[in-house]
């Protein structure tokens, strides 16, 4: 039921640009001014906690949602007053969406029966995404007879058979539980690949949006808090915000004496020393390849990574140093990085 | 005695007095008219009643006159309610909570009450004892507005987004999404208007005065009416004839109807 290796893309993608979107309801702020881009082909990841917007703005992008201000653009094309069906994406909802009362083909071919696509071609469109999901087993069952994990495919192959440059995915996995949700990942990014479109992914979670993203945009409160490849959003992290959202167990954001700006160093770039800062052990949370101690810093809690097993008691007291250039800094009082 | 055991009883009880007068219709169809008020074991069965009946009175186009009735209602209804139903769940429009106030209070109003303004309307248009002036008043329904509106509205937004997204137009949505799912709302609101129409008889009593637009229940009045001399055996027959199909359509479908029921939020 895997996909198949990535061979060259059969169709191909269309670049995406928001130019100002903005949005609200009444007074309510959900999108205050969101610009970016996204290349022909890239797979990008809107990231962000909930109620940030990203749901927002990929309807906004699919145009079930109308911004208040600003310009969408697919392919070049200026689409912010066309509607849906004719903007060339298509999309997989969080819910999956699949009408209960069709069969699996039948919902895989709705979108092209209601655009009258000659009954041959919806054949061999379907006949293609079938093979490419594995599903041939499932196209008579009702969606209410499949699980999780393959309403999901449903939704994908109903995603494949439109074949439009833009792929739109809110929030696909949130469903499913965690063994399926890594699978299902590699699938989707092998699938993404093979077809060479251009995808827009949702996702609260950041390790989703770091394994699968080309491009990272991490949203917060309507406003995008940094725009780039997942490397360097976890390497350098823009604001005390996009470093505190990434990595797990996230960076460590503390005051030194002497020091105005806000500090904060990676939980794996901490380690033990004979010098360094005092703090005294919290809890250490054994994982098997490491160990996470928490550790009180005069008041303030840190996280270290340590490479194995590392038996400490509580109330131990330790000293917690690192290396200056492992060091970020962000200002005290705006959160933005300095450099 | 417990509770329990006092619901019982009461069920019984109230079960038995539900059924008599169909026990004893069936008792009496069945049997000479000798036997109408004469219960024995060894009365003697017989189907003469029915031939009686059907001889005495044209049921026949009465039968046809109420299938074509129930017809016209049902397929109006089911039209006309159904894009009203969706404008108010799905669409947003001024004064659209208004005129929904307005639908939801004609449910408040008796349809009898309104017997001498109809009669007075369908004279007007000249449209006195014909089968569509008994269907007239009933083609919209507030009932069936508010209940397909209910279940639109739980139609998750997600599926309609899908298939705006696919292209469907907006009648395409409601037909192939919309409708489909509302399916058990269908079912259960065609029965109790079926039944409704079936049953109805002062509106229909009031507006025609012929053979050829009587339905079941005032052919049935007619027929049982003293001038004709009262023979409770023949009435008995025609009573269950006339009510017969809608029985066994019932007893046939019972656990679907009940499922649909449960489902459409109608108890």
């Amino acid at each position: 039921m895997s996909i198949q290796h990535p061979l060259s893309p059969i169709q191909t993608g269309a670049a995406v640009r928001l130019v100002d979107i903005r949005r609200a309801w009444g007074s309510a702020v959900a999108l205050g001014g969101v610009s970016f881009t996204v290349a022909a082909g890239t797979f990008c990841v809107l990231l962000g906690p909930s109620g940030c917007g990203k749901t927002t703005c990929l309807r906004i992008v699919a145009g079930l949602d109308q911004a208040t201000g600003g310009r969408v653009e697919i392919g070049g094309r200026d689409v912010t007053a066309l509607p849906p069906a004719e903007r060339g994406v298509a999309m997989v909802f969080q819910s999956y969406a699949l009408f209960p009362h069709l069969s699996v083909a039948e919902n895989i071919v709705f979108g092209l029966k209601a655009r009258s696509v000659p009954a041959a071609e919806r054949g061999r469109r379907l006949e293609r995404a079938v093979e490419i999901l594995g599903i041939s087993a499932l196209l008579q069952r009702r969606p209410g007879q499949l699980s999780g994990g393959q309403q999901q495919r449903v939704a994908l192959g109903r995603a494949i058979v439109a074949e439009a440059p833009v792929c739109l995915m809110d929030e696909p996995l949130s469903n499913l539980d965690a063994q399926l949700r890594a699978d299902m990942r590699r699938e989707i990014l092998a699938l993404q690949r093979r077809l060479g479109i251009t995808m827009l992914y949702v996702t609260h979670d950041q390790t989703e949006a770091m394994g699968m993203a080309d491009q990272v945009i991490l949203l917060r409160g309507g406003r995008i808090e940094q725009d780039a490849a997942p490397a360097d959003l976890y390497a350098t992290p823009a604001t005390r915000f996009a470093a505190s959202f990434v990595g797990t167990p996230p960076m460590n954001l503390f005051s030194l004496p002497g020091e105005t700006a806000v500090v904060g160093v990676r939980p794996e770039d901490m380690r033990l020393g004979d010098a360094g800062l005092p703090a005294s052990v919290i809890h250490a949370e054994y994982l098997g390849a490491d160990t996470i101690l928490s550790c009180d810093l005069a008041g303030q809690t840190c996280l270290a990574r340590l490479p194995g097993r590392v038996r400490l008691e509580a109330g131990t007291p330790v000293l917690l140093d690192f290396d200056r250039n492992t060091l970020h800094r962000f200002d005290a009082d705006t959160g933005t990085r300095l450099s | 005695m417990s509770t329990r055991a006092l619901e019982i009883v009461a069920t019984w009880v109230l079960a038995i007095l539900w059924v008599s007068p169909l026990v004893y219709a069936v008792w009496t169809a069945f049997h000479p008219s000798a036997y109408a008020t004469h219960f024995s074991l060894l009365a003697p069965w017989t189907l003469a009643n029915f031939a009686h009946a059907w001889e005495a009175a044209p049921f026949a186009r009465y039968f046809l006159n109420t299938t074509l009735l129930v017809g016209v209602v049902l397929v109006a209804q089911f039209a006309l309610c159904t894009p009203a139903a969706f404008a108010f769940a799905r669409m947003t429009f001024r004064g659209r909570d208004t005129v929904f106030a307005l639908v939801l209070l004609q449910l408040m109003v008796a349809p009898d009450v309104l017997l001498v303004a109809n009669y007075r309307t369908m004279a007007r248009l000249g449209v006195v004892d014909t089968i569509f002036s008994i269907a007239l008043p009933y083609l919209g329904s507030a009932f069936g507005i508010f209940l397909l509106r209910q279940t639109f509205r739980q139609v998750p937004q997600e599926l309609d987004d899908a298939a705006r997204l696919e292209g469907s137009s907006l009648l395409g949505r409601l037909w192939r999404v919309y409708v489909p799912l509302a399916r058990p709302t269908y079912l259960a609101y065609g029965l109790v208007a079926v039944s409704y129409h079936w049953n109805n008889f002062l509106w229909p009593l009031v507006i025609t005065n012929s053979v050829t637009t009587r339905p079941l229940t005032v052919g049935l009045s007619v027929f049982a009416s003293t001038d004709q001399g009262i023979d409770w055996s023949i009435i008995t027959a025609a009573t269950l004839m006339t009510s017969g199909p809608l029985l066994l359509a019932f007893l046939l479908f019972q656990r679907q109807f009940v499922a649909s029921f449960m489902r459409a939020g109608i108890r």
